[in-house]
């Protein structure tokens, strides 16, 4: 059936959506403005662990405006409950404002609506919540210490779910190894950080009983069914709206209990409320992420080959538990993807999530992965170290090259090029490894290099949420796909774009299926009104089920077209083909119509159509990931340059190799992979979200908390190789993530390989490289 | 993140935004670019009840006045970068500017701002105390001058009284055989120092007569390293003992250990970028000799 070759499936278009986004069209959550419109501030805890006493708001009665109040007392019962669904978990809910205790500093304790935002930030300091402290749980010890308070009634010590994967014999891989390396790795709390924070807009038409909610979100359906649940309304009745979002990056992709506030209250004031979150809020209360420690001991033989690992793996989870993939996500995520790309047969991971008086772990790209790979790739180094072997030598020996695997826990990866770009990248890297040889001598200035190779499960769909018995219990993704009688497309994507070029890849897809242009195609996502039920855009799965999705349903519509064409032009169906908005006969290029008139036909002149055929081009269609999902493949280099007696560290090159299978458009993969870098880069060398010992976060502007700016930003060269997937529509894999997995693990290599000393953690910021390089000062 | 509510009152004139300085009293400030004093406002960290803008008053310039390089108020931290009077006269400062930030915030930054802020490790602060610069400053009682030295008192806290405002800066001029230089390392680029040091030398036959070290990252404040001063003197240009002044000078200090930073790191950054920076303004003199 497919004679027609991909024509737009494959290219650099240029992204349909920037013309709006870079001319100022666009329109933001703060973009939306209601009539009578009330603005709401938050007031948030200041102490990291206390009870509260009275929360005194009579001042507020004294004011020349109209201010409205509501506190824990008023919103008593309606909470954010996410909880992964096994008997190891305690349970814990986060009312929407504090109900008696705060738990970390930036909890909504009461919020404050005026009809102005500056006098809802004045009124705000009028309220004066009396606080009684409690010992504070903030430090992974600390959490594990069965002598501290649990942070919440009924619960025994902070340690929410502690549970074991497990694969093959790990006494046996003991036994049979030469070498028994164990490390600790620890990547630092980070905040997420999308260029636009988060913001709610809410409205409640009493006329036809509908309300609506906007929010920078990247799960509107989710937002919808929460808010359905926790507040009892039926879901035809709420429209959830994502309007253009300034980055997501995964922090917007939770359902965040403020959604459901301040649905609630436009429902409750009767009017419409709106709040968009600051910087400082944001920073401290939506979500942080990379709060790990990974303990591991890797069992390797006296020819390096890799027998088997043993993980003990902690992430701090903060406080509370967030919907859907809860705090049992992240650790979780580290225990399945440990063993990576390499071939090994046995296998055994602790992990668990303690609970602090922090601010929530969320999903922030990469999930897990960063702070997994950091490790995996760390101890590759430090292992090869011990070995005295080559890094991509010893890499290269215990790479997996047969295809498909089945691995240690039973996960079946899908053809990859996982040699073959450790080969690739070896070459690339030639001058810049001789280069670091020689300066080894040096004793001011190093040069070093680093790589990270690693795969990633993209694309996972319902078999894998079902295993993890957490919320978000389904991943389908669905599309609708509609032509008009004029010829002209339109995708009704439940995907919502934040920044991923779906207006165009998706365009190219369904125009690919028709015989189109993708001009012809429009995008719209984002509104639960118009599109299809979707659990949102998130997790690598876009392009490959988002993609799948279209073109499923394009090929129906498709289909349809060949059939009328073929009735119209007396040849078969499966002899039509669709090309350049032509319906031709394939031997027969000349008898062709134009499928804008088939389109015509369809809906307007139906009586040209074969007899019983029902009118209209219009299909729905979902697609759902594999059982194991696809796992696309990567590996990432970094050169630095290290000034020994500074500690300044210069990422002089970043090279990417990847494979996501089929590329839709490889300017968008090219976009994404360096976004991601940067992001990679920042968790490598500057980002690191502080606390003290009091669990007060000290890192709460952009003063503080360093993300990287253009000029730390080295050219980041990137290279593809396409291996399709048979597992997907499309042959592609997930990419959307990818390039901020890599970079901790292979700066930290870099910086390992400059110094000639293992790197135990990140940020790698220039103290951090000055008291590691502080072996060669001394013996200078 | 939004200002307490204040009222904006555009000066048309100096003896207009001196009165109104005068009738606010504390309550009342000077805005100038904007680029420190808004941020402090959104978080609400400095609430004045009244903005003076002297955006419009004619405060910027710099020109030679004497013995002295007149540096008008409102002089923005881009205008040093093409000037010949600091290129010819005064190299550290020129190499100070170039760490100011970003094109935006060097576009509106005003260096009566930068020196009214007094910004712990901020760039033209130090840069005052290391020249000795006067700093001129009026109220509608009269003009007083305030040495550079005398003028930063803490963090954020300097000798200006409620009322009045800075007008202009005074550099003394050096004499020609003479140079400097300055170095800073910042985590990012455009940030505010970790560290800088600041050197102005004058030299006569191969060897170093005068000299003045500034350092920020030290205090609390930019300070000047006297004992440094008096160990240079003499010293040739060719070796100035540089690695050793560094090592003196680190000794010295007892630098703040905190999330940023610890004591330490600063103390070993301290020292390495003093040897920097009198072997930098010791090459420029060789070069110049
Ligand atoms: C992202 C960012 C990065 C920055 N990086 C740097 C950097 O690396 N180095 C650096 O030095 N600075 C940096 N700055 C600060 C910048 O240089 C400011 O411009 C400067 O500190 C203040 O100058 P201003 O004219 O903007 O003053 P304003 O912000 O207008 O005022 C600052 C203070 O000075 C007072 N004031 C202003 N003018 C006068 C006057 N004539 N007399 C008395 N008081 C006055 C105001 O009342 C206020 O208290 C940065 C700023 C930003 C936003």
């Amino acid at each position: 059936m497919k004679a027609e070759r991909p024509k737009f499936i494959g290219a650099r278009i240029q992204r349909f959506e920037d013309t709006r986004l870079l001319s100022g069209t666009a329109r933001y959550i703060d973009d939306i403005v209601l009539p009578n419109m009330l603005h709401l501030n938050f007031l948030r805890a200041e102490t990291a662990h206390a009870t509260i006493l009275d929360i005194d708001t009579s001042a507020l009665a004294d004011l020349d405006f109209p201010t409205w109040v509501f506190t824990g007392k008023d919103t008593a019962g309606l909470s954010m409950k996410a909880h992964q669904d096994v008997p190891e978990m305690q349970y814990s809910e986060q009312p929407f404002l504090a109900e008696g205790k705060v738990r970390f500093v930036g909890e909504p304790v009461a919020v404050i609506l005026a009809e102005d935002p500056y006098k809802a930030e004045d009124a705000a300091e009028l309220v004066f919540v009396d606080y009684d402290p409690l010992p504070v749980v903030g430090t992974m010890e600390q959490a594990r210490d069965p002598e501290m308070p649990p942070l919440f009634d009924g619960w025994k010590g902070n340690v929410i779910v502690e549970r074991q994967m497990k694969g093959g014999d790990l006494a046996a891989a003991r036994a049979a190894a030469a070498h028994i390396i164990t490390r600790t790795y620890r990547t630092q709390r980070q905040a997420g950080v999308p260029m636009e924070g988060r913001g709610v807009v809410a409205h409640y038409n009493p006329a036809d009983r509908v309300l609506t909610v906007w929010s920078s979100t990247q799960m509107p359906h989710l937002v919808r069914t929460y808010i359905s649940e926790e507040l009892g309304l039926p879901e035809s009745r709420i429209r959830v709206v994502a309007p253009d979002v300034g980055g997501g990056f995964g922090v917007k992709g939770q359902v965040y209990a403020d959604e459901i506030l301040i649905a609630w209250l436009a429902m409750k004031t009767g009017r419409p409320v709106k709040w968009i979150e600051d910087r400082r809020e944001h920073l401290i209360a939506s979500i942080h992420a990379r709060d790990h420690e990974h303990t591991l001991e890797a069992y390797v033989s006296a020819d390096g080959r890799l027998l088997g690992l043993k993980a003990d793996i902690t992430v701090d989870n903060g406080a509370y538990s967030t919907y859907p993939f809860t705090s049992a996500g992240e650790p979780g995520m580290v225990g399945k993807v440990l063993p990576g790309p390499y071939d090994f047969q046995a296998y055994e991971a602790t992990f668990r999530a303690v609970a602090t008086n922090k601010c929530a772990i969320g999903t922030y790209r990469g999930v897990a992965r960063p702070s997994a790979v950091f490790s995996q790739e760390r101890l590759m180094d430090d292992i090869a170290a011990e070995l005295g072997i080559d890094p991509f030598e010893f890499r290269l020996k215990n790479i997996i090259r047969q295809f498909p695997y089945k691995n240690v826990l039973g996960f079946t990866y899908d053809e990859g090029s996982y040699a073959q770009s450790l080969e690739q990248m070896r070459e690339l890297l030639a001058e810049d490894i001789a280069e670091a040889e020689v300066s080894k001598s040096s004793a001011t200035r190093r040069v070093g290099v680093g790589i990270a190779c690693f795969i990633e499960q993209t694309a996972h769909g319902t078999p894998d949420f079902t295993r993890r018995r957490t919320p978000i219990e389904t991943g389908y993704i669905a599309a609708r796909v509609d032509m008009s009688p004029d010829g002209e497309i339109t995708i009704d994507l439940g995907l919502q774009s934040h920044g991923q070029g779906l207006e165009t890849t998706m365009a190219q897809v369904a125009a690919d299926a028709l015989g189109m242009k993708p001009e012809n195609v429009y995008v719209r996502h984002g509104d639960t009104m118009t599109t299809p039920y979707s659990v949102g855009t998130w997790g690598s799965r876009g392009g490959a089920l988002g993609g799948g999705a279209v073109h499923i349903a394009a090929t129906r519509i498709a289909d349809k077209l060949r059939t009328i064409a073929a009735h119209l032009l007396q040849s078969k169906p499966d002899q039509i083909d669709l090309v350049d908005g032509r319906a031709q006969v394939r031997d027969n290029p000349g008898s062709f119509i134009e499928i804008k008139k088939i389109a015509r036909i369809a809906q307007r002149n139906v009586e040209q159509m074969p007899d019983g055929m029902t009118p209209g081009l219009e299909a729905h269609a979902s697609c759902d990931g594999p059982r194991d999902g696809t796992y696309a493949n990567a590996v990432h280099a970094a050169v630095v340059e290290i000034d020994i007696l500074t500690g300044k560290t210069k990422l002089r090159r970043f090279v990417v190799i990847e494979d996501c299978g089929t590329m839709l458009n490889p300017l968008v993969v090219d976009g994404q992979v360096r976004g991601g870098v940067v992001q990679g880069i920042g968790s490598a060398m500057l980002e690191h979200f502080i606390y003290d010992s009091e669990c007060q976060p000290l890192t709460t502007n952009f003063a503080d908390y360093l993300m990287p700016l253009a000029p730390e930003i080295p050219n980041i060269e990137v290279h593809h190789i396409e291996t399709p997937t048979p597992l997907t529509p499309l042959g592609a894999k997930g990419l959307g993530e990818g390039g901020a997995i890599g970079p901790a693990a292979a700066i930290a290599n870099a910086v390992g390989n400059a110094l000639g000393t293992g790197v135990a953690e990140t940020p790698l910021n220039t103290n951090a490289v000055w008291k590691l390089s502080q072996h060669i000062r001394e013996t200078a | 993140m939004r200002p307490a509510s204040f009222e904006y009152h555009r000066a048309t004139s100096l003896d207009h935004a001196l009165e109104l300085l005068h009738e606010f009293g504390e309550e009342g400030r000077p805005i100038a670019g904007g680029q420190s004093l808004v941020p402090m406002m959104n978080f609400r960290l400095a609430r004045p009840g009244h903005l003076v803008d002297i955006n419009r008053l004619p405060l910027g310039g710099i020109e030679i006045d004497g013995q002295v390089l007149r540096i008008g108020a409102l002089t923005r931290h881009e205008a040093y970068f093409n000037d010949p009077l600091i290129a010819r006269h005064f190299p550290a400062f020129l190499d100070a500017v170039h760490y100011i930030g970003h094109p935006t915030i060097r576009r509106n930054g005003s260096i009566g701002g930068s020196i009214s802020h007094a910004d712990p490790t901020a760039e033209l602060p130090a840069v005052a105390v290391l020249h000795d610069a006067d700093i001129v400053v009026r109220s509608v009682q009269g003009t007083r001058k305030i040495k550079a030295v005398e003028f930063f008192l803490s963090a954020y806290v300097t000798a200006i009284e409620p009322g009045e405002m800075v007008v202009a800066l005074e550099f003394p001029l050096p004499p020609s055989a003479s140079t400097g230089s300055f170095i800073e390392q910042s985590e990012r680029s455009g940030d505010f120092g970790t560290a800088s040091i600041g050197i102005t030398l004058q030299f006569a036959g191969g060897k170093i007569g005068k000299a003045a070290m500034v350092c920020s990252g030290a205090d609390l404040f930019p300070i000047r390293a006297p004992e440094i001063e008096e160990f240079l003197v003499g010293k040739a240009l060719a070796d100035p003992g540089a690695a050793e002044a560094g090592r003196i000078f680190a000794a010295s200090i007892d630098p703040v250990d905190d999330h940023i930073a610890s004591a330490d790191y600063r103390r070993g950054l301290i020292a390495e970028l003093t040897r920097r920076a009198i072997e930098a303004a010791c090459t420029r003199a060789l070069d110049k000799s």
